[in-house]
């Protein structure tokens, strides 16, 4: 016990200055004028020059960032307002190419329409040929058996049967076995 | 010390770690200056001669003034404005700004930012002061409780005037005062009168705990280191010596960091203490 109080003693008393256990209120004063001058010097200049900096760059980095959000809105804005006159072609495309094949639809059965048309006037053309062709046909089968029939009595009765009288008799005899038939 | 001379740990210890009026640069010699005539003020004799401690003091400032302002030129350089800074001037600028935002800010409040660089020269002021003991022939500054006293003294003024600035005369009463919700009449004044002697020392214990641990955590790593080169010394043998610097090696880097950490802890107390008297107590 006596030991360490000497030590503590001797530890206060110390060498010229004091003991680092001793409270010298001349380093005490000394403490506050050295530190009192290195915080005044320090905030008038380093400070300045090292918050300022950093401040800037913050702020800097706060207007980029502004920057970025107001670009990132626009961007979204414009990425609505392309999907919107994407959506709006998409609907306009879809009711063109609904239009389109309303039409090529009414095309195609005016088409048929009309090729149904032509052809069905093509079969009574050719049906009025065939009929007119026929009829031609048995009048000149006809005339054709009129003239043997001529030239086979006058030869029976010797003497020329052409006249228009004669012709006339034959055609009405005709007449008769047509309407008889 | 001379050959022959019997080894006296104590005497190394002590020799070491206290004031002088002179500084040793053994085996080179030592320096020497005479002792300035006392102040007298009323009875009391103040003498301000510059001692060992006031002199490495001094030193420490100028290498903290140095070292912020070679940081402060390479931000400069670096044009910090516009591009975040690299290096020392970058690691520089990242201490500041943690104490102002991370240790001001964070304990004080919205009034952290009036006490950064109070904080930051605080910082660097201990820690430079810290880390110059552990260079050959360098001493602790912070290894003497008047130094570190006068340190937490300071800080005791900042912390009841920067209260008592924030919170109006009649709130900063209250810090002494203390008005004990619920008790009223007699029983409410005997309360506070009881409580007011307790509240006045617990403003000083703040300071004191500040100054003795900035001061035991110092003087004790250097009491430790002192005593071991002694150890080695006085064996003066390899088998104790070498395992003995090894182990001393351990606890320099040790030191280092409790340097380092001591500065942190009495920067971070201080801003805890000056956060404690910002807002009224309740």
């Amino acid at each position: 016990m006596t030991t360490t109080l000497g030590m503590l003693a001797i530890l206060a008393e110390g060498e010229g200055g004091g003991g680092p256990f001793s409270v010298n209120p001349g380093l005490m004063l000394w403490t506050w004028l050295v530190f009192i001058a290195f915080l005044f010097f320090f905030r008038k200049t380093f400070w300045v020059t090292i918050v300022s900096r950093a401040e800037e760059r913050e702020q800097t980095i706060a207007a980029q960032l502004t920057q970025a959000e107001t670009m990132n809105a626009e961007a979204r804005a414009l990425l609505e307002e392309q999907k919107k006159a994407t959506a709006e072609a998409r609907g306009a495309a879809q009711t063109m190419l609904a239009e389109a094949r309303a039409a090529a639809e009414k095309e195609r059965a005016l088409g048929h329409e009309k090729a149904k048309a032509d052809q069905e006037a093509l079969v009574d053309r050719a049906r009025r040929d065939i009929a007119a062709e026929k009829d031609r046909a048995v009048a000149e089968l006809r005339r054709e058996a009129v003239d043997l029939a001529l030239g086979a009595a006058s030869k029976v009765i010797g003497q020329r049967l052409d006249g228009d009288q004669d012709r006339k008799i034959v055609l009405d005899y005709l007449a008769t076995v047509e309407r008889s038939h | 010390m001379s050959p022959g001379q019997e080894i006296d740990i104590g005497e190394i210890v002590l020799h070491h770690t206290s004031d002088a009026y002179s500084i040793d640069f053994e085996p080179f010699g030592s320096f020497t200056w005479s002792k300035w005539p006392d102040i007298h003020l009323g009875g009391y004799a103040l003498n301000l001669t510059p001692t060992k401690h006031v002199v490495f003091m001094l030193v420490a400032t100028g290498l903290a003034y140095l070292a912020l302002g070679l940081a402060a030129a390479g931000l400069k350089k670096q044009q910090a404005g516009r591009k975040a800074p690299t290096g020392f001037a970058g690691f520089i600028e990242q201490l500041v700004l943690w104490i102002r935002d991370d240790i001001a800010i964070a304990n004080i409040g919205k009034n952290g930012a009036r006490y950064a660089p109070f904080l930051v020269a605080l910082f660097f002021f201990v820690l430079m002061m810290n880390l110059i003991g552990l260079l050959p022939w360098g001493a602790t500054a912070t290894g003497n409780l008047a130094v570190t006293a006068a340190l937490a003294l300071m800080v005791f003024l900042v912390v009841e005037i920067g209260g008592a600035i924030t919170m109006g005369p009649r709130a900063y009463l209250g810090t002494i005062f203390p008005h004990v919700d619920g008790v009223g009449g007699v029983g409410g004044i005997l309360l506070t009168a009881f409580m007011a002697p307790i509240e006045v020392l617990s403003k000083f214990t703040k300071p004191f705990a500040l100054a003795v641990r900035l001061f035991g955590n110092m003087v004790a790593g250097h009491f430790v280191i002192l005593s071991l080169v002694g150890i080695i010394l006085m064996f003066g043998s390899w088998v104790i010596g070498v395992p003995t610097a090894l182990l001393l090696a351990a606890i320099m880097l040790l030191e280092t960091l409790v340097a380092a950490l001591q500065a942190y802890v009495f920067i971070l107390l201080a801003s805890t203490f000056i956060g404690l008297m910002q807002e009224p107590h309740h």
